[in-house]
């Protein structure tokens, strides 16, 4: 359904249940924003941390045990693998309560799920990242896994916006690749602040000014549904075709293994199926309701 | 009264003078009767007026944009003035097309009088205070009272107060205490076994929440059982959650609630519903002497405070 | 010498009573106050006599409507987490073809990608011993979806109704196995099969409702973007549960915490995809209008699921149709589909 990668059920189940977590330990929490924090952890299980890998687009359901699970992408790179990463927004029941955690502190994790970023298709291209607040977290798995093998990629430009300064996610991430020559990494805010010396824009317009070109690249998006749906005119005008361009659907989700039936649209399911889709299969979805 | 309905619907909508109409047309199973909610009005020829208009129309009023010609009997134009007085509906947005009711039939009663199911009749007549209910070929005869909704027998508004073309002549209230046997029963029994009887009942309940969305009183845009931050029940059918469901909403439509009964028959699974919502209605009537869609010129009675009211409860 | 066996229905008792060693075994019962598959109390077998479905439909049994998924209790190494002890046998006496097919028809969901670890072992645990509508209501439409009111390709043995006696065909060889260790059961003559067979015919013969499923996948998503058509299809629809929780196909779940003090347990409850809360995300909403949900409803039931698995998610029973507070008929809307080129 998506292109080069398969979908493959996760190894990784605790006594044989694919519902059951594992334990895991917060080790890190970053405040990238007030209402943002990413999350380091590690399996408690030592053997199990060695043996699991991922790849950059999948997610995982991160329990707070007696409050309720939620998926987030793993933001960390599979290259990286000294620890594990996700970034929350504090929006609801578990958001609030895994804000309200310390480093040490015991949560759920199950996964891998989903499909992944289908990396045979991107290698030996040019690769535009367009980013927008929160959503810059699953593309930095991928920045990263991208970077770290850098010489299979041909250019790699990334735009990234949030509404104000306060609001840049990775802000660490961002001043490494603004030193990294071999990318080109455009930071933009709607809004600026009395310090902010950066563009000023929304991401679509600043991606229309940088006019990226479409020869051998492939577009990877991410970040609120407006911003994704002014991208993509801008990425058409700019002659991608919907092949090449690639995005994660986001749905409210429980399961995440395609039995509890919420997150679908039409006959897929984007923990199933998704997350990753290129435009070419959303404009082919059955249901308009993307 | 079928005939006065239809064409006044008709000129009601070729003339401008409503957006939209709200009426019963025939149902798809047999003595049923379904909310018919059109624009066209070549649709008046649908509508009905029999034994089986079991439906409160004035649910689909705070959903339904524009203004509305709507069918209501003696309890459904006391829900329109209980949501005028809430200002969710304005009085020149309505229409009112009272039908003077004479009670609607039952068909669990008639099943279980009868013992066959409802596809299983042949043909239930109504005249006056007789039923004539047909079964494998053969008439059967009961008094109305028997088959009728017990919300019905109870009734204290049969024929609407607040109307705009009231469709016949007006009928009284029927008044039979036998539909309040069931609630009285309860009334004497202990609070530990009332405690044992309610566990029973919502033990089975599935929260389909068809009681709560068949009600016009309850309108709010979020539920408080949909709240997570905090989570104030259960999302499951844990009996105990579901009892603070019924609890809690019985309590946010206290002074609103008419009795109307269609949170009861809207129950897949035979709460008998009526026995809380009645008795809050009784609480209510008793406490303070209101009874809600009685007088659309009233302050709804839960937001709105007397002086002269009582003060007893202050400690 | 035919296949088949007969037992007397007064003898229904006892065949009971021999399983019930090895089987929990539930009964159509009325006893909770509503018609639902209820454990059997050991005497009682005159739901013969007024048993034509249940409310309830036997999928409770399968995926209930609260079931504990683990446990957990915090120590000082993390959580402690513990698995549900293992449920035991079912057998289920008296479920419906549609009801039963509905369980196959479920199946595959529960069993796509992932084995489903709480639904999968009660259904291969149990036995389902089917017994043949003679009275369908009118709300039923098992016809039209290539079931009968007599099918037997669902269940482990099938009982036909033809007089004072049943005959039992045993169709799996689970069905064997029990019948091989059961007494009472007499072997049935040429006569009775035929007879079953009449009885067969005169049942789905009764069946009066019908739709019209053929390419029922393609007309209905020709019109999926029109918005016109759904608003009024959704009208008087009041966006309760009941056709979503009382259907044998159902089976959205949601998955919840709960915890006291230091212990709790994560359980899932049956969902519906007709509250509005059912998709809600923070930002947005993406059915947050009833014509979207009514329409992902039948969409979902007559589309996406064959798109997916190939058998359509509804098996004729009429639950929705017959408990629906206004009448909302999905037949109704499946044969008025518009003609859309």
């Amino acid at each position: 359904m998506s292109g080069a990668t398969n979908i493959s059920p996760s190894r990784f189940l605790a006594q044989d249940n694919v519902y059951l977590p594992h334990i895991a330990v917060i080790e890190r929490i970053i405040e990238e924003t007030p209402g943002i924090r990413t999350f380091h952890f590690n399996f408690k299980d030592k053997k199990l941390g060695e043996e699991f890998t991922f790849k950059s687009g999948q997610f995982g359901e991160y329990s707070v045990f007696g409050i309720g699970e939620a998926p987030f992408c793993i933001s960390s790179s599979p290259t990286r693998r000294d620890h594990l990463e996700f970034t929350a927004q504090r929006v609801g029941r578990v958001t609030n309560a895994l804000h309200r955690l310390g480093v040490g502190a015991k949560i759920g994790f199950r996964g891998p799920y989903g499909n992944s970023f289908p990396l045979g298709y991107l290698q030996g291209k040019n690769l535009v990242f367009v980013g927008g607040g929160i959503g810059l977290a699953p593309l930095r798995s991928l920045i990263w896994n991208v970077i770290d093998n850098r010489d299979k990629y041909k250019n790699i430009a990334l735009v990234y916006g949030a509404r104000s300064p306060a609001d840049l996610c990775f802000k660490y991430d961002l001043d490494a690749w603004g030193k990294n020559k071999t990318i080109k990494s455009v930071t933009t805010v709607d809004r600026g602040d009395a310090s902010w010396t950066g563009k000023v824009g929304v991401v679509p317009k600043i991606l229309e000014e940088v006019a990226p070109s479409a020869k051998n690249a492939v577009a990877i998006v991410c970040g609120p549904p407006i911003m994704i749906r002014f991208t993509f005119p801008v990425l058409t005008k700019l002659e991608f075709t919907p092949e090449q361009m690639l995005t994660t659907l986001e749905k409210r989700m429980k399961c995440g293994i395609g039995k509890c039936g919420r997150c679908n649209i039409g006959n897929i399911y984007v923990c199933r199926d998704g997350p990753v889709f290129t435009y070419a299969q959303i404009k082919s979805f059955v249901s308009s309701e993307y | 009264m079928e005939q006065k309905l239809r064409s006044e619907v008709k000129a009601l909508l070729e003339q401008g003078k409503v957006d939209w109409i709200i009426g019963f047309e025939p149902g798809s199973l047999k003595f049923t009767t379904t909310p018919l909610i059109t624009k066209d009005k070549n649709d008046a020829e649908r509508l009905v007026i029999n034994p089986f208009i079991v439906n409160n129309l004035a649910n689909f009023l705070t959903e339904i944009m524009g203004r509305v010609g709507i069918v209501a009997k003696g309890c459904d134009s006391r829900s329109i003035v209980s949501l005028i007085q809430d200002n969710k509906v304005a009085r020149e947005d309505v229409v009112i097309l009272g039908v003077p009711c004479t009670g609607v039939i039952d068909l669990s009663k008639v099943e279980k009088l009868v013992g066959k199911d409802r596809d299983e009749l042949n043909d239930i007549a109504r005249e006056g205070d007789k039923v004539t209910i047909k079964v494998e070929g053969k008439k059967k005869g009961f008094p109305s009272t028997q088959v009728l909704f017990n919300h019905c027998l109870a009734c204290e508004l049969p024929t609407p107060k607040e109307y705009d073309i009231l469709l016949g002549e007006p009928s009284p209230p029927i008044a039979n205490l036998a539909a309040q046997e069931r609630i009285e029963k309860l009334r004497q029994v202990a609070p530990g076994q009332r405690w044992a009887f309610w566990e029973k009942e919502l033990s089975r309940c599935i929260r389909c929440y068809a009681c709560r969305n068949v009600c016009p009183a309850c309108f709010c845009q979020r539920c408080f059982v949909e709240e997570t931050e905090p989570q104030w029940v259960l999302p499951a059918p844990r009996w105990q959650d579901n009892l603070i469901f019924q609890i809690v909403r019985n309590i946010h439509v206290a002074g609103r609630c008419t009795d109307c009964g269609e949170c009861e028959r809207a129950c897949p699974v035979n709460i008998p519903l009526r026995s809380l919502t009645r008795e809050m209605y009784d609480i209510v009537g008793e406490l303070f002497q209101f009874k809600a869609g009685m007088d659309k010129d009233a302050l709804p009675l839960m937001t709105h405070y007397e002086e002269k009211e009582a003060e007893d409860f202050f400690r | 010498m035919t296949n088949s066996k007969k037992v007397n229905k007064k003898d229904v008792g006892k065949l009971l009573s021999q399983w019930s060693q090895e089987f929990a075994i539930f009964v159509p019962s009325i006893g909770s106050g509503v018609a639902t598959m209820a454990r059997w109390e050991g005497k009682d077998t005159s739901f013969l006599d007024w048993y034509r479905n249940t409310v309830i439909p036997p999928k409770a049994n399968f995926l209930p409507p609260m079931e504990e998924m683990f446990s957990f209790r915090k120590d000082r190494e993390g959580y402690n987490i513990e698995l549900p002890p293992n449920g035991g046998k079912q057998l289920i006496f008296g479920i419906r073809p549609c009801d039963a097919r509905a369980l196959t028809t479920i199946d595959a969901n529960f069993k796509d990608l992932y084995q489903d670890p709480y639904y999968l072992p009660k259904r291969s645990r149990a036995v389902l011993v089917g017994v043949g509508c003679t009275n369908p209501y009118d709300s039923c439409f098992c016809t039209s979806l290539g079931i009968s009111p007599a099918d037997s390709n669902d269940v482990d043995l099938m009982l036909t109704d033809i007089g004072d006696e049943f005959l039992v065909e045993e169709v799996t060889d689970k069905g064997k196995k029990l019948t091989a260790k059961t007494s009472g059961l007499k072997e049935a003559t040429k006569d009775d099969e035929t007879r079953a067979k009449e009885i067969k015919e005169i049942s789905y013969n009764k069946v009066t409702r019908k739709i019209n499923a053929e390419g029922i996948v393609d007309k209905l998503l020709a019109g999926f973007d029109d918005q016109d058509y759904w608003e009024k299809v959704a009208a008087k629809c009041i966006s309760c549960g009941i056709c979503t929780l009382l259907c044998p196909t159902c089976y959205c779940f949601d998955i919840n915490d709960e915890l006291v003090r230091q212990q709790g347990t994560r359980f899932r409850s049956l969902d519906s995809c007709a509250f509005p809360v059912y998709t809600k995300m923070p930002m947005e909403n993406p059915r947050a209008s009833k014509w979207k949900r009514v329409r992902q409803k039948v969409c979902h039931k007559f589309g996406f699921f064959p798109m997916n698995f190939n058998v359509i998610a509804c098996t004729g029973c009429g639950r929705c149709i017959r408990l629906c507070p206004v009448n909302w008929d999905i037949t109704q809307i499946l044969n008025s589909l518009p003609v859309r080129v």
